[in-house]
């Protein structure tokens, strides 16, 4: 299961971009350019495809032999190239892609060569588990934990490490009574964003 | 292994000098052929890492490097200069947002010298009296005066903080510093356990000669990247040079502060800062209290590993020493840490204010850290950027080092992680102010006397 690592599974694709040589701008150009303006960080549209952990989209124009003596090869046509570090299943995932962010995905994939359209999200994961290539070895840097579990740790750390800092040193009581209101707002504060490239800390001492 | 020639290495690079006085000359090359004439006169006078007659140390030492723009002053060929690493090549200042030199640390911020690129060569003198300090600083001046070859921009003042009357070796917080170095392989010493790698055993091997002088092979069993000629390369190594200012009210304000609360009292807290005790007792093996017999002896001092201790309940995960060389502590036997080692010469500079009295943020004082290393790139600016101004490998988040880290806007926060013993409990140190700032500094290539002999005769040929 060169696929899987923990919990975490990492997909990696490879669609052929559509080589129309009647197209003024080309559409991997097209392509390359809506992907350079994608918004970033929590902004991305994939921040908001739930279990996308990290992902990444890239025009590969070919490849180049490296090496002597020198050969010329090229590939049969432009690929987009889509890897995701994604938790759980990958076809449940890919049609929550489909299901949630349908302009997004007909945006992107509509570049590419037998694209079914994102109407239908099962078709949507059939077609992007047939580009699909075996990962054979990827890094999950936390192979365990869903994407919001992992933001409401980090979220835990920020405000845990603070409620400690102010209240240490305090008798057993009082602190018992601090954190059980620690405890209670806690649990009412909104998960962060996925993708923000920082947390701030919500509960102030007093508020 | 055979052995090195140290005559032919420098002798800053091969050992820590420790002597009481230093000064660093940093100067400009005015012209490539003066300049070169200049580096012939010096070259006679520099100390190799040949065995010191009988033992005895000399009066006085005399070393030499030189940053990218001085060799490119000096003349040598665009195909070496091209060939020598980027970041060697943009030099420390433009590397100031990977080494996290931001906010106050920020290069705007730095000394005047280094925010230009006229620093060319760094001259250091190692010497057991003021007197031979100043003798060998003049004799450098009347070299530069004579050959017409450089003009000295600053000069670095640094010594041994002496505690009642002696030199020691504490820097200004108080702490005894320059615990032990790595050794490696080809330098003639007794291997002293916990300064090379770890080894299954859990003996300790010197490191490949390669982690240190371009040439020979290194941990991977390659070759570092050396410029061409490979002449000017071998024996050769780069050393990051940072001028670290040290806010020694803040350390002492702070330390009182946190210490009247952390139930172990502010000496452990001190202690659990940096993983040994001000005395220099490492705390992994003492955790409790300093013990001077264990800090007198070389062969127990560095004698340490963290592996059984992952929970950071004696000494800290975050702890200075521990973030900085953290041994077996990311597991497979320490073998992630073995490409990351540097090699350190520091010195103190400016007036030392004793314990009782009141001692001042502004005042002049600080620590000359230079690092030393094959890669600079993965070496140094790597313990720099990920073990010291970010934790993500020792599993503390963005959490950075207290003791160096750039903490702006006061939200950092340093754990203290303990036990249910009441004198031990988790403690969290937030609020840190920056207890270090950045001064300015250089990367600079200590080449070996082959190649400085190169260099002064315009023979450096990449062909």
């Amino acid at each position: 299961m060169a696929n899987r690592n923990g919990d975490m599974y990492g997909l990696t694709v490879l669609s052929p971009i559509i080589n129309d040589p009647a197209l003024k701008v080309s559409h991997d150009t097209a392509l390359r350019i809506y992907l350079q303006k994608l918004p970033r960080h929590e902004q991305s549209p994939f921040a908001g495809v739930s279990g996308t952990h990290l992902c990444r989209l890239v025009v590969m124009d070919d490849v180049v032999f490296v090496g002597h003596p020198a050969k010329e090869e090229h590939l049969k046509s432009k690929y987009l190239i889509f890897t995701s570090n994604l938790y759980g299943d990958p076809d449940a995932y890919l049609e929550g892609m489909a299901r949630t962010h349908p302009q997004v995905v007909e945006d992107i994939w509509s570049h590419c060569v037998g694209f079914p359209g994102a109407k239908d999200p099962k078709a949507f994961a059939d077609y992007i588990r047939k580009c699909q290539l075996e990962t054979t070895f990827f890094f999950a840097d936390v192979n365990d934990k869903t994407v919001e579990q992992t933001l409401r740790a980090l979220q835990m750390k920020v405000e845990f490490t603070a409620f400690v800092e102010e209240n240490q040193g305090k008798s057993p009581v009082e602190l018992q009574k601090e954190f059980a209101r620690f405890w209670e707002r806690f649990g009412q504060l909104q998960l962060p964003q996925p993708g923000a490239k920082e947390l701030t800390r919500h509960l102030a001492p007093g508020v | 292994m055979e052995k090195l020639n140290l005559f032919d290495i420098q002798g800053f690079v091969a050992r820590g000098y420790n002597f009481p006085y230093a000064c660093y000359l940093l100067a400009e090359i005015s012209h490539h052929e003066a300049g070169r004439s200049f580096v012939g006169r010096v070259t006679e006078k520099v100390t190799s890492a040949e065995p010191w007659e009988q033992g005895k140390k000399p009066e006085s030492t005399l070393n030499i490097g030189f940053t990218w723009q001085g060799l490119a002053k000096l003349g040598l060929p665009d195909v070496t200069l091209m060939s020598f690493p980027v970041e060697f090549y943009q030099g420390m200042r433009r590397r100031n947002r990977i080494l996290g030199d931001v906010d106050q640390n920020d290069p705007s911020h730095w000394e005047p010298i280094w925010r230009e690129d006229n620093v060319h060569v760094w001259l250091a003198i190692n010497a057991q009296t003021r007197e031979e300090l100043t003798r060998r600083a003049d004799e450098l001046a009347r070299l530069m005066e004579e050959t017409q070859g450089a003009r000295s921009l600053y000069t670095q003042q640094a010594a041994a903080i002496r505690i009642d009357g002696e030199p020691s070796t504490k820097e200004h917080f108080g702490y005894t510093d320059g615990f032990g170095n790595p050794d490696f392989s080809g330098v003639v010493r007794d291997t002293i356990p916990g300064q090379g790698k770890l080894m299954p055993d859990g003996t300790w091997a010197p490191l490949a000669t390669g982690e240190f002088l371009l040439g020979y092979p290194d941990e991977a069993q390659e070759l570092p990247a050396c410029p061409v000629p490979y002449l000017l390369g071998i024996n050769g190594t780069y050393m990051a040079y940072r001028k670290l200012h040290q806010n020694v009210a803040s350390f002492r304000d702070y330390l009182a502060k946190k210490g009247a609360q952390y139930p172990g009292g502010a000496e452990k807290l001190a202690a659990k800062f940096v993983g040994r005790w001000r005395d220099g007792t490492p705390l992994e093996p003492s955790p409790e209290q300093p013990d001077p017999e264990l800090t007198k002896d070389k062969r127990r001092n560095t004698n340490f590993t963290y592996g059984h201790d992952l929970d950071g309940a004696r000494c800290p995960i975050g702890a200075h020493i521990r973030r900085t060389n953290p041994r077996d502590a990311f597991g497979f036997n320490g073998g992630l840490v073995n490409r990351r080692r540097i090699m350190r010469r520091g010195m103190p500079y400016g007036e030392y204010t004793p314990e009782d009295q009141q001692a001042h943020d502004q005042d002049e004082h600080g620590i000359i850290f230079m690092a030393l290393g094959a890669s600079l790139f993965r070496q140094f600016e790597f313990v720099q950027q990920q073990w010291v101004e970010y934790g993500n490998d020792a599993r503390l988040g963005n959490d950075k080092d207290l003791l160096t880290g750039c903490h702006s806007g006061g939200r950092d926060r340093f754990i203290v992680q303990g036990t249910t013993d009441p004198g031990n409990i988790p403690f969290v140190c937030g609020g840190l102010p920056n207890f270090v700032e950045m001064r300015g500094g250089a990367y600079f290539f200590l080449p070996s006397l082959t190649a400085l002999r190169l260099i002064a005769t315009g023979s450096v040929d990449p062909r």
